[in-house]
C-alpha cells in the first residue's frame, strides 16, 4: 500500500456526450511499468487526458486516487505539481515560446523549494540533454515548432527528465518513430524509470515493449480493461491481434465491431 | 478660472507664451478651421472603421504648456544640433519653425489637426545637421491632467547621412475627468539618413488620444517607427510613411494591448512614390476583456514606382470572447513590377496551448503570459532600444495579469 501511486476504480468518462471510458480499473505502484494496449479508439488517450485534467473530459463515475488523495478536482497545473506527467501522443506546438524558457518556468513551478536561476537551469538542462543524448539546439527553438515527429517525442522525454515526475503516462511515445528514434526514446525512458517512478506506457503496437519491458500489461477494449497479465499477454496480442483477444473474452457484437473496424496489424 | 477650448483661450495661450504675431495669427486661423470643419466622416477610407462623429470637445480645459525639450550636449550643439521647444524655437529659430512645422501634416487635414494647430502646447523640434550620428536616444515625457488637454507636436529633421533616435512618451495617471490629447509628429529623413521614432502611449484611463505621425524618406534613407498603445480610453494613431526618394526604406512596427473597455484604432499608410523603395510593416495587438481594436492599412504604389517591395502584416491575439479585433488591409497599386504582400489574422489564445503548458505545472495566468510573449516576440525582438524591450515585456506581463490600476488619482 505504501508504494501505491495511482488507483483508478470504475472510472467512467464522457466526451461530448458520448461515454468513452466505461468502468476502468487500474492500480500502479512505484517502480512498476504498466503497458496499456488497445485498438485505435478504445479510449487510451482519453484515459491519459482525464488523468492530467484536460478540459472537456467529464468524469461521470468512479474515482482516481493518486498518492492517497482524489485528484479529479485539481487543475492540470496542480496535478503536475503533485508529480503527474503526460508525454503527449501529439505534442502541441507553442509559437514564440522557447523550450528552455518554457521548461524553466515549469521546473520552478513544480519545484518551488529548489528554484533555479536562468544560468543554473541551463546547467541542469544540459545534464538532462547529455543523459538523453538529445541535440542541444532543440531547447533554443520554439516549443515543438518545426520539430520532426522524432524530435517532438524526444522533447517530451526531455521534459519528463527535467520535471522528474513520480507518475509518467506516455501516450504512444513510440508511434511515428523509425527504429533508431524508437531506440533513442526507449533508452531515455529506461534511464528515467527508477524505483521511485510509476510508468503507464500506452501503445498500440507491441514493438515498443521489446525496448521497454513492462511489469504488467493491460488490454483496453471499448473503454474497459478487458484483460490484464504479464509480458506474455503482449506476446499473445502480437500473435492473435485484438480480435483474437476479443473473441476469447466473448465481447458483445458492438464491442467487437469497434475492434474489428480498427487496425489490428502489429 | 481655467478656460475651455475657445478662441479666447487660444489668445490667452499665445499671449502667455509671448509668441510673435505670425504665430498667434496662425493659431487663430487654425481655430477658425476647427470651427468650420466637421468631424471626420466614416464614409471616407481613413476613418471608415472608427466613427468619431459624436466626439464632444466642450468639456476639456485649455492646455497648460510645459517645456520638456531634452538637453543637447555642448559638443553636439557646437556641431549644429538643435533640440528646442516650440517657444524657444519661435524666438531663436523662426526659419526652422516656418519651414518644418505643419508642412507634412497641415492643420487643415481634419478637425483634430486644426485644433492641434490652434492649441499646440508642447512642441519640440529636433534638427540634426548632415553627417551627425547621435547614438543615445532622446526621450520626451508628455503629461496630462484630469479634465485637461494637451497638443504635443514633434518635428524631427535629419540631414543627409545623419542619425537619431527619439522616444516620445505619453504617460499620465488615471483621472476621473476625461482628458484630450491631439498630437502631431512630422519626421523628415534626408539622403542616407536614419531616424528611429518611437511613440509610447501609456496615458491614464480616461484619455482620448488622437495622433497623426507622418514620415518622409528621401533617397537611401531609413525610417523606423514603433507605435505602442497601452493606455487611454480611446486612442487613434494614424502612422504614414511616405517614401519619396529611391532606395529609401521604412520599417513600421506597432504593438498594442487593450484591456477592459479600451478602444484602439490604427490607420497606416505605406506610400511608395518613386521606384525601388521598400516598406516592412508589422502591427501586433492583444485584446482582453471587452476591448476593441481596428487596424486598417493601405499600401499605395504610385504610377511608375517600379521595384517597390512592400510588406504588411497585422496580427491580433484575443484573450476573451468579448474582445473584438478588426483588421482591414488595402492595396492601391499603379505600377506593375512590384512585390506587395499583406496578411491579417485575428486568433484566440489556443486552449490547446494553455493546456499543454499547464500540464507541465504552469498556472493559467503564467501560461497565458508565455503565449502572449511568444506572440509579441518578433516585434519585441525588432526593437532596437534594449531597455525599452524589457520595459514593454513588463508592461505586457502586467496587462496579462490584470489588476491594472483603474484607481483614480485625485
Ligand atoms: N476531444 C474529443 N472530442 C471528441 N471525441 C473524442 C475526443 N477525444 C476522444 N474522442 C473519441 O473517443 C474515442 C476514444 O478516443 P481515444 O481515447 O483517443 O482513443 P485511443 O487513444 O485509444 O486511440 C474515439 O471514438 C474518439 O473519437
Ligand atoms: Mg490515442
Amino acid at each position: 500500500m505504501a508504494d501505491q501511486l495511482l488507483h483508478i476504480e470504475d472510472l467512467h468518462v464522457t466526451v461530448e456526450g458520448r461515454e468513452i471510458l466505461k468502468g476502468v480499473d487500474l492500480t500502479v505502484d512505484k517502480g512498476q511499468i504498466h503497458a496499456i494496449m488497445g485498438p485505435n479508439g478504445s479510449g487510451k488517450s482519453t484515459l491519459a487526458y482525464v488523468l492530467t485534467g484536460r478540459p472537456g473530459y467529464e468524469v461521470t463515475g468512479g474515482k482516481v486516487i493518486y498518492r492517497g488523495t482524489d485528484i479529479l478536482r485539481l487543475a492540470p497545473d496542480e496535478r503536475a505539481k503533485e508529480g503527474i506527467f503526460l508525454a503527449f501522443q501529439y505534442p502541441t506546438e507553442v509559437p514564440g515560446v522557447s523550450v528552455v524558457n518554457f521548461l524553466r518556468t515549469a521546473y520552478n513551478a513544480v519545484h518551488p523549494e529548489n528554484q533555479k536561476s536562468a544560468m543554473q537551469f541551463r546547467m541542469y538542462l544540459q545534464e538532462k540533454i547529455d543523459l538523453l543524448e538529445i541535440p542541444s539546439e532543440l531547447v533554443d527553438r520554439y516549443v515543438n515548432q518545426g520539430f520532426s515527429g522524432g524530435e517532438k517525442k524526444r522533447n517530451e522525454i526531455l521534459q519528463m527528465a527535467v520535471l522528474q515526475p513520480e507518475l509518467a503516462i506516455m501516450d504512444e511515445t513510440d508511434s511515428g518513430l523509425d527504429i533508431d528514434a524508437l531506440k533513442h526514446v526507449s533508452a531515455g525512458v529506461n534511464k528515467l524509470a527508477t524505483d521511485e517512478v510509476g510508468i503507464v506506457l500506452i501503445t498500440h503496437y507491441q514493438r515498443l515493449l521489446n525496448y521497454i519491458r513492462p511489469t504488467e500489461v493491460h488490454v483496453l477494449i471499448a473503454g474497459k480493461v478487458a484483460k490484464s497479465g504479464g509480458f506474455e499477454l503482449a506476446e499473445q496480442l502480437e500473435a492473435e491481434g485484438y480480435a483474437g483477444i476479443a473473441k476469447e473474452l466473448g465481447l458483445s457484437e458492438e464491442e467487437l465491431a469497434e475492434v474489428e473496424g480498427s487496425e489490428v496489424s502489429v | 478660472m481655467t478656460q475651455t477650448l475657445t478662441s479666447d483661450a487660444v489668445e490667452t495661450l499665445s499671449a502667455d507664451l509671448g509668441e510673435p504675431g505670425w504665430l498667434a495669427e496662425r493659431r487663430l486661423q487654425a481655430f477658425d478651421l476647427f470651427e468650420k470643419l466637421e468631424l471626420p466622416d466614416p464614409k471616407g477610407e481613413e476613418w471608415r472603421y472608427t466613427d468619431v462623429r459624436r466626439f464632444d470637445f466642450s468639456g476639456f480645459d485649455a492646455p497648460v504648456p510645459t517645456q520638456s525639450a531634452p538637453e543637447v550636449t555642448a559638443d553636439l550643439a557646437d556641431k549644429g544640433v538643435i533640440i528646442a521647444d516650440y517657444q524657444t524655437a519661435a524666438n531663436d529659430h523662426p526659419d526652422l519653425l516656418k519651414e518644418h512645422f505643419f508642412t507634412d501634416v497641415p492643420t487643415d487635414e481634419h478637425k483634430f489637426t486644426a485644433l492641434h494647430g490652434a492649441f499646440l502646447s508642447d512642441g519640440i523640434i529636433v534638427y540634426v545637421p548632415g553627417g551627425i550620428e547621435i547614438a543615445v536616444p532622446y526621450e520626451v515625457f508628455r503629461d496630462l491632467a484630469g479634465g485637461g488637454s494637451t497638443f504635443p507636436h514633434t518635428t524631427i529633421v535629419v540631414g543627409d547621412n545623419a542619425k537619431v533616435t527619439f522616444v516620445d512618451r505619453f504617460r499620465s495617471e488615471s483621472h476621473e475627468r476625461p482628458s484630450l490629447c491631439a498630437s502631431v509628429v512630422e519626421v523628415t529623413a534626408g539622403r542616407g539618413a536614419t531616424v528611429n521614432y518611437i511613440s509610447l502611449q501609456e496615458w491614464g484611463r480616461n484619455v482620448h488620444h488622437f495622433q497623426t505621425q507622418r514620415f518622409t524618406g528621401h533617397r537611401d534613407s531609413t525610417v523606423r517607427s514603433l507605435a505602442v498603445q497601452l493606455g487611454s480610453k480611446f486612442a487613434r494613431a494614424q502612422v504614414e510613411s511616405v517614401l519619396t526618394g529611391e532606395g529609401s526604406f521604412s520599417e513600421m512596427l506597432g504593438l498594442y494591448f487593450a484591456d477592459s473597455d479600451q478602444h484602439f484604432a490604427q490607420r497606416t499608410l505605406q506610400s511608395h512614390a518613386v521606384p525601388n523603395t521598400t516598406s516592412d510593416l508589422l502591427y501586433k495587438g492583444a485584446l482582453k476583456e471587452v476591448s476593441r481594436s481596428e487596424y486598417s492599412g493601405l499600401i499605395k504604389v504610385a504610377k511608375g514606382a517600379q521595384g517597390t517591395d512592400a510588406y504588411q502584416a497585422n496580427r491580433n491575439i484575443v484573450l476573451s470572447e468579448k474582445a473584438v479585433a478588426r483588421s482591414i488591409p488595402q492595396l492601391e497599386i499603379e505600377a506593375n513590377e512590384v512585390r506587395c504582400t499583406h496578411g491579417a489574422t485575428v486568433s484566440p489564445v489556443e486552449e490547446e496551448h494553455i493546456f499543454y503548458l499547464m500540464s507541465r505545472g504552469i498556472d493559467r495566468v503564467t501560461a497565458q503570459k508565455l503565449v502572449v510573449f511568444g506572440f509579441f516576440g518578433d516585434v519585441l525582438d525588432r526593437i532596437r532600444v534594449p531597455e525599452l524591450r524589457e520595459e514593454l515585456a513588463r508592461a505586457i506581463a502586467k496587462k496579462v495579469e490584470g489588476g491594472q490600476s483603474l484607481e483614480v488619482a485625485s
